[in-house]
């Protein structure tokens, strides 16, 4: 069981836990409660299950299972969303593409990670007829279906949702196919090089051999003919990448590479006229194919952590419900048509749209993701509601008075947006060693030159040529690509998402980390936290029935979370209830098995034993105790104080709850009074990121966005909203925070690699630059140096650091 | 060894031809997505209907 805070062993009892469940789930392989009779974990399961049997897929399972190991499938959410939507005439034309009769759809779909979710997802058209292909990348999660122009996008969608892929459109955008092109050609750059680089070998391999004569000039002739490719169409990007730094007054790593192709390359065609041996073709080319592919790696595996979490930001804008004034009639628009005065209508269970009032209806309202308070709020006429919010119980009636942009999420938004728009790219370690480097190239080089001088101008420039060659930064150009995209790469496959190449280096930098609250630390769930001991609910197993049996009646938050623990097993059937009744605010009344049973506020009062609140039990006018409701540290959060302090970095919470709730959850953690602050409005919290040098914010809410935005590196977690996902530098895809520490040693782990790499390669150019001076720089000893030094700081990367790959196999998802 | 100076073209050409099918194959978008390729050869072309999946045998 896990651990709820605040629970006092001797003030409460521990709590009703089912002993340990050794049976798991057949879809998804989770833990099945005791009190299930059934082998799945949830009725979503089941119906999938089923649904596969009748439709003969269960082959589905057995593809699963072979390529086993990878991932857990989530158990499956039934999403009531019909999707009518999709064949909007309007929507398919902004979204579909048409080819032809035919109309194609991007869906990003939730959970899709291994095989059978690529077989599964692509048997759609066993589903429905009208369905013509479906193609799944399970890179980026999208899967692309065509359909017959008399079929619907929405079944589609539908038959997602009940196979437990919760599916969003996604909007074909311009800028990916400008981003493919370019990835396009950085490939063929890459493989012409690469061919063009083996070919030259084979034939200077001969030519150090000893070939001469007739044959040996041959062979010089046809390595320059085959270089010229690589020369003039591969080498391309480091020629422009040198040239707009110089344009800029700047140092880039690429001045000194271009500076060596280009000289390299002058003199071996001047060598190559003049008849002499001194021909650099083949390290050249080699050189440049090893930093195209380094190049290529780390692009490809930042695109897929981006492309991810960019996917989110193009998912179909929210749908809402408005009530015609003059009909009385309900109509579905696109929330970026409300005006202010419209009313709407919001049923349980959704997400509020608008900002506004309630007209009529009574509810309880969950502000955790907009606000960070973890209690309930209880709705009624009159009061003010905002975007971002989600209706628990009854429908509400609301009256528009600011929607899209203009709603205070909607304003969050915008501010977050300013903020990432003004975060400045960081210079980065490789940049600031950069700088030394050219400038030490430039004058070995001088000095070379200088002392070559007094045996001749030949020699001389032969001498400075040999440096600039030997000295061609190609490790160096290496060292970073290649131990960000390992990094970025492992993290990615354990579903930790790293956005940008700078932000393991910006994490390393971190010297403290605040975290949010509410659905961060806690779980974001109001749940049972104990009871009084005289109710004695973990051995009246009659009693705890019967109170599931009356709080099931109901749809309020406690009541659900009193059905939640006390829930018996489902051989059993809940006693039933009569003469039921619930008073907002105030509780539940009902008779149950002869007893007449109240479940309300009404003597709840004092003292909380570390619980947020409490209902008072009453049977038959006889108060037998109280119940203790709060929201419950997640298993990690604890160990993950611990490890961040042991790395040196001081921690802090910064919420939006009170600071009851707030002062109970640091005094579990062990935080002192100064390490946290509550009741933080969402700017407050940008506030505090922001004035805290080198922070690591980790939070999930819409509250948190800007703050994650602000702070130095945001880490957002799983289950948050879409608005702190985008302004968050790292999406972990579980949730709880336990990835934060492993996180901090990666970043840390992998700049101590990327500081070995460049000790390599230096050692190796003041090795070259050894040679020149002492005269032993051929071609050949260009050729064996350069790839012996690539190679070093491919293994060094690949090897890491016995601390970077324990940190890596600590991230799971 | 004159035998070099037939051979070394046909080398350049085989070469040369492995690397235009490389450029097309590029240009066609092989290479956009390497994920679900990888798993998608694991699927069987064809179906058994009604598979039993193992767990539920036990």
């Amino acid at each position: 069981m896990t651990p709820c805070m605040g629970i006092g062993s001797d003030t409460i009892s521990p709590g009703w836990v089912g002993a340990p469940t050794r049976r798991i789930c057949i879809h998804c392989s989770s833990p099945v409660s005791e009190r299930r009779i059934s082998s799945f974990c949830c009725s979503g399961c089941e119906t999938v299950f089923a649904l596969l049997q009748a439709r003969g897929l269960g082959e589905y399972y057995r593809i699963r299972d072979r390529d086993r190991g990878l991932r857990k499938v989530a158990p499956v959410e039934l999403s009531p969303d019909s999707y009518t939507q999709l064949d909007d005439p309007k929507f398919v034309e902004l979204y579909a593409r048409r080819s032809g009769e035919l109309l194609t759809l991007k869906l990003y779909l939730e959970g899709v990670h291994c095989a059978a979710c690529v077989w599964l997802s692509e048997k759609i058209g066993d589903f429905v007829p009208s369905v013509q292909s479906a193609r799944l990348n399970l890179g980026d999660s999208v899967v692309e279906v065509t359909i017959q122009p008399s079929g619907s996008f929405a079944a589609v969608a539908r038959e997602y949702a009940r196979l437990g892929y919760r599916p969003h459109p996604v909007r074909t955008e311009d800028l990916d196919a400008l981003a493919r092109r370019s990835d396009r050609m950085l490939l063929a750059r890459t493989g012409v090089a690469g061919a063009c680089a083996g070919n030259i070998m084979l034939l200077a391999v001969s030519l150090y051999a000893g070939a001469d004569g007739p044959m040996a000039e041959v062979f010089r002739w046809v390595s320059f003919a085959l270089s010229l490719p690589v020369l003039c169409f591969s080498a391309t990007p480091f020629y422009r990448g040198a040239w707009i730094a110089l344009r800029g007054r700047q140092i880039s790593i690429d001045i000194p590479i271009a500076l060596g192709i280009f000289l390299g390359a002058l003199s071996s065609a001047y060598n190559l006229v003049a008849g002499s041996p001194y021909l650099y073709f083949d390290s050249l080319s080699s050189l440049v194919f090893l930093m195209l592919a380094s190049r290529y790696l780390l692009r490809k595996t930042q695109q897929a952590a981006t492309h991810a979490s960019r996917l989110i930001h193009f998912l179909t804008p929210a749908r809402v419900r408005v009530i015609d004034s003059q009909s009385g009639s309900f109509r579905e628009i696109a929330v970026d048509e409300i005006h202010p005065g419209d009313e709407v209508e919001v049923r349980a269970g959704e997400c509020i749209a608008v900002d506004g009032f309630v007209v009529s209806g009574r509810s309880s309202l969950d502000n955790a993701l907009l606000t960070g308070e973890s209690k309930p709020v209880t709705a009624s006429e009159g009061m003010i509601v905002f975007a971002g919010t989600v209706n628990q119980m009854g429908p509400l009636r609301i009256r528009a008075t600011a929607a899209g942009g203009a709603t205070r999420l909607g304003r969050t938004l915008r501010a977050v947006q300013e903020d990432l728009s003004k975060k400045a790219p960081i210079v980065t370690f490789a940049d600031r060693i950069a700088r030394y480097f050219v400038a030490a190239v430039l004058v070995a080089v001088a000095i070379v030159f200088g002392v070559g001088l007094r045996s001749g101008l030949d020699h001389a420039v032969n001498l400075a040529l040999a440096l600039s060659i030997v000295t061609c930064p190609c490790a160096f150009a290496l060292a970073t690509p290649l131990a960000l995209s390992i990094s970025m790469g492992r993290c990615a496959r354990q579903g930790v998402l790293i956005k940008g190449v700078d932000v393991i280096e910006r994490l390393s930098q971190a010297r403290s980390v605040l975290f949010d609250k509410t659905g961060t630390l806690t779980r974001g769930k109001y749940e049972v936290t104990g009871w009084d001991p005289a109710l004695g609910l973990d051995k009246d197993l009659k009693l705890a029935s019967e109170l599931a049996a009356l709080e099931s009646c109901s749809q309020h938050p406690v009541a659900k979370a009193i059905v939640q623990r006390f829930e018996p097993p489902a051989s059993e059937r809940l006693p039933t209830v009569q003469e039921f009744s619930e008073e907002l605010g105030w509780g539940v009344l009902g008779q149950v098995q002869g007893h007449r049973y109240e479940i309300s506020s009404r003597g709840a009062q004092g003292p909380l034993h570390a619980a947020s609140s409490a209902v008072a039990v009453w049977r038959d006018g006889v108060r037998l105790g109280r119940i203790y409701f709060g929201d419950c540290l997640r298993e990690d959060s604890s160990d993950v104080m611990a490890r961040l302090r042991d790395l040196g970095l001081s921690v802090g919470i910064i919420s939006g709850d009170s600071a009851d709730a707030v002062a109970r959850v640091a005094a579990n953690l062990g935080l002192s009074p100064q390490e946290w602050r509550a009741e933080l409005s969402p700017e407050d919290k940008r506030e505090e990121a922001a004035r805290t040098p080198r922070t690591v914010m980790v939070g999930d809410g819409a509250n948190d966005a800007g703050a994650l935005a602000a702070a130095h590196v945001g880490i957002a977690v799983q289950g948050g909203m879409e608005v702190s996902l985008l302004s968050a530098d790292i999406y972990v895809r579980s949730p709880g925070v336990g990835a934060v520490g492993p996180l901090v040693v990666i970043a840390r782990e992998t700049l101590k690699v990327i500081r070995r790499n460049f000790v390599f390669s230096l050692v190796y150019n003041a090795l070259g630059i050894a040679g020149v001076v002492a005269g032993l720089v051929t071609p050949l000893f260009a050729a064996i140096l350069m790839p012996i030094s690539a190679l070093t700081v491919f293994l060094s990367s690949l090897a890491g650091t016995a601390r970077l790959r324990r940190a890596l196999g600590e991230i799971t998802r | 060894m004159n035998i070099i100076y037939l051979l070394l073209p046909l080398a350049l050409l085989l070469g040369l031809g492995f690397a235009v099918a490389f450029l097309r194959m590029v240009a066609q978008g092989q290479y956009d997505e390497l994920e679900t390729p990888a798993h998608r050869m694991l699927l069987d072309d064809e179906i058994v209907p009604n598979t039993v999946p193992r767990k539920t045998m036990r």
